[in-house]
């Protein structure tokens, strides 16, 4: 199904996965599957993250939030809206193996560069079924060389995402220096915005920019490219010259790289080696298939009734060309030690590492660790692209200074991957009149979360009760000094909490004192523990002679006890302590040892088993 | 018609418990009395009601128990009855004055006269109470159509027994003045010297 089920946290938002960042959200969306509109669909919240699109059902949240991969997403469409009808945004599914016939149909019409033959594991994403005679395979995109301006391809080993400064990086072609390190990074990077959303397996060895119908085909590679889309084509092309994807000069068709710019041209073998087992694939009984009606109907639309269509196809754009998921299952950064290795492999020509033990190898492995993490920290500040692609590092390590600089720097560094990610910020959320009640319950949600997360405690480290003040500064801080909140906004968000039922809610003290305390906590269970506590007194045997009986009456406890017992602050203490005795629970006796709370024993229709205790005296 | 009925042994004094011992047992207090926060003032209104409710029951049980029939508020707050010496704890003048207004309300007290109201009557019978009880009294020891003095009627070894024995002369006015609208007795003499009969 496209349309899969969404696991959604206690104060229903969807339940991020590992490395997911929350791009945008916009209330006040329906959806449609083809034509007909979704029943009970129609009225929710779309967030965007950079993996998925989800939907959030306002009226039945838990039963009809659905949510798409955007790895799933073949493509989208952009549709502005006119008269009274809404903007919306279209999202075809990848297609599955039955329907690929049916998607090639729509796709050809509109992307002559994209293979018909469509993989069917689309995630394959290396596009190299390449001859092995080929001596430097290319990966797509080029860096221009600072010296002599010659446009180099990037090795296609290099991944920007597992690149470090330690990679070995091949010469200009043309005048024979070492590029630097960051420019072959950008050059990647911005190589991979523009690589196509579902590789081709047909061997390709130049930039394929082609992506959806709003991209233009870029350059140079397509005159022959095109003609791979059909194996017969392939074979006629084959007798005419064969032109260079980079320089367009007209090659031999049996020469492996360009004549004139070297830069390496697939070959006619290659192609026809790669073909065959694609064709099995494609074609044949899956036409059958295609005049379904409910094959049409694959496709998802996304009504925004109340704008905010336009960021939403933005940060789309930017998040279908980052395939974040990717990184989800690319391989672990590697490890120091593994680097460290490849370094001191490479950099002795036998390719042996030099052993040394003892102290000596210790402080040399410190060295070289300290080595790498400046060169990576340097690499990663020199440009903020730089930067994005590395950020997973940087996080690592500045969580790894963190712990070596004491324990407190743990909270810290979660705070730093709160600040990078899963954060409400008022430019994440859509326009339209309401954006700002928008906010607030994003905020609201969002609040929800920080304080019902087990791992932080919030409410659990403040004994289940904190007063709002201190939330607010204890939530700012998490948010590592960006994006504050402002104190009025957090009032509001606060006060939406009973509305979105979320479990945890605002508490007002007589007193006028805000306090915040999960939903089931409610002052019938707050009253019992005190008064189960003070039963307690009956039972164990004062510490001092008391004037009074206190097998029958127990004791008096100060607000400093109730604190102390339950790690309430003192203020909400005495709060606390004053709504059970408002309630009749307890009574109060003030002495020259400040006020004390007893059970009340005073109204016999509070005093707790009055009546068997009455007999005993 | 005699009566040697000396208005010096009304004074105050002698509405008091320490002066006025008609037995030597100590009143058992309720439970309550050894509650501290029974001696505080209690914001909650239920339970502050509980609170004044079982301060009035205190109060008539213990006039009830040391024949107090006049509650000097003065003398009262010095006294046991307020002042739980071994718990420490006391009613403050203010306190008490409340407690007593309370069962002024519920009709079991009265501002004797003074301006400054600190002497109370506490009517632990009120007077209607007392003047049935002398008319039953009456009718029960044949004393009808039968002449006497109200020294005879509080101090007399015959009504040693009874509740109105030693009664507030002023209390006894006021119920005797009951019988006489209902138009079962008929007080007659002087000031000091004033008989009673009854029908």
């Amino acid at each position: 199904m496209f349309l899969k089920h969404l696991d959604l946290t206690t104060a229903l938002r969807p339940l991020y996965l590992p490395d997911e960042v929350l791009l945008f959200v916009q209330d006040n969306v329906g959806l449609y599957e083809g034509k007909f509109k979704i029943p009970s669909h129609q009225n929710g919240s779309v967030y965007l993250t950079s993996h998925r699109i989800c939907y959030i059902d306002t009226e039945d949240p838990r039963k009809n939030s659905v949510a798409i991969d955007l790895k799933e997403v073949e493509r989208h469409e952009f549709y502005a809206g006119f008269m009274r009808s809404s903007a919306k945004i279209t999202l075809f599914p990848k297609p599955s193996k039955r329907s690929s016939i049916q998607n090639r149909a729509i796709s050809n019409l509109s992307q002559p560069s994209r293979s018909a033959t469509a993989s069917p594991s689309p995630r394959t994403d290396s596009p190299f079924h390449l001859p092995t005679s080929d001596p430097s395979p290319v990966g797509p995109g080029t860096w221009i060389c600072p010296i002599c301006s010659f446009s180099n391809p990037v090795p296609s080993n290099f991944d920007p995402y597992t690149a470090s400064e330690r990679t070995p990086l091949a010469p200009c072609l043309a005048c024979g220096i070492k590029p630097p390190y960051a420019l072959v990074m950008k050059a990647a990077i911005a190589s991979a915005t523009s690589r196509p959303a579902q590789p081709s397996p047909v061997p390709v060895r130049a930039p394929i920019p082609v992506r959806g119908r709003t991209d233009q085909p870029r350059s140079q590679p397509d005159t022959w490219h095109l003609s791979s889309s059909e194996g017969t084509d392939v074979q006629k092309s084959a007798t005419a010259s064969f032109q260079c994807p980079r320089c367009t000069f007209l090659n031999h068709p049996s020469l492996l790289s360009c004549e004139l710019c070297g830069a390496p041209l697939i070959s006619q073998d290659a192609s026809r080696i790669a073909q065959p087992p694609v064709r099995t694939e494609s074609p044949g009984p899956v036409l059958n298939t295609m005049p379904l009606p409910g094959m049409e109907s694959n496709e998802i639309k996304i009504s925004f009734r109340t704008g905010g269509e336009k960021i939403f196809l933005e940060r789309l754009k930017g998040s279908m060309t980052q395939r974040k998921w990717l990184l989800q299952n690319a391989p672990p950064v590697p490890t120091v030690e593994e680097r460290t290795i490849a370094g001191s492999g490479s950099s002795t020509p036998t390719g042996e590492r030099v052993k040394t033990g003892g102290i000596a190898g210790l402080e040399q492995r410190s060295r070289e660790l300290r080595k790498n993490n400046e060169l990576v920290i340097g690499n990663a500040f020199e440009d903020l692209e730089a930067l994005m692609a590395s950020a997973k590092e940087i996080i690592a390590l500045a969580e790894s200074f963190a712990a070596t600089n004491g324990t407190s720097g743990s909270s810290d560094s979660s705070a730093v991957a709160n600040a990078l990610g899963l954060v409400t910020t008022k430019d994440m959320l859509g326009g339209g009149s309401n954006s700002e009640s928008l906010y607030i319950s994003e905020l609201s949600r969002n609040l929800a979360e920080f304080l019902t997360d087990d791992a932080r405690g919030v409410l659990r480290k403040a004994g289940g009760i904190i007063s709002l003040v201190d939330l607010w500064a204890v939530f700012n801080r998490a948010r590592g000094g960006v994006e504050l909140v402002s104190p009025l906004d957090f009032e509001k968000a606060a006060r939406l909490w009973e509305k979105l039922k979320l479990p945890v809610r605002l508490r007002q003290f007589k007193s006028g004192v805000l306090v915040v305390q999960a939903s089931d906590r409610t002052d019938e269970k707050t009253i019992k523990t005190l008064l189960a506590w003070l039963n307690d007194l009956h039972v164990f045997p004062p510490d001092k002679d008391l004037s009074w009986d206190w097998q029958v009456f127990g004791g008096g406890i100060t607000a400093q006890d109730a604190a102390e017992r339950f790690g309430w602050s003192i203020g909400v203490a005495e709060e606390e302590l004053e709504m059970a005795e408002e309630k009749g629970a307890l009574c109060r006796e003030e002495s020259i040892e400040g006020l004390k709370f007893w059970e009340n024993w005073i109204d016999d229709t509070q005093a707790p088993g009055g009546r068997q205790l009455y007999n005993v005296i | 018609m005699t009566s040697n009925h000396d208005p010096s042994i009304l004074s105050p004094d002698r509405t008091l418990p320490p002066s006025n011992p008609p037995s030597q047992k100590t009143f058992p207090f309720p439970r309550d009395y050894h509650f501290p926060p029974y001696f505080t003032r209690q914001p909650t209104l239920t339970t502050r009601h509980a609170q004044l409710q079982k301060w009035s029951s205190l109060i008539l049980s213990y006039c009830r128990y040391h024949k107090i029939w006049k509650l000097s508020l003065a003398d009262a707050i010095e006294s046991d009855l307020f002042w739980n010496k071994k718990l420490g704890k006391r009613l403050s003048r203010e306190d008490a004055r409340e407690v007593l207004e309370f069962m002024r309300k519920e009709g079991r007290s009265e501002a004797v006269g003074g301006k400054d109201g600190s002497v109370f009557w506490v009517w632990w019978r009120d007077p209607e109470e007392w003047a049935g009880l002398i008319a039953d009294w009456v009718d029960d020891t044949a004393q009808k159509n039968t002449v006497l003095t109200l020294y005879e009627l509080t101090e007399s070894e015959a009504t040693l027994s009874q509740d109105f024995h030693g009664m507030d002369p002023d209390l006894l006015q006021k119920a005797l003045s009951i019988l006489v609208k209902r138009g079962k007795a008929q007080v007659f003499g002087q000031e000091d010297q004033q008989g009673v009969k009854f029908f």
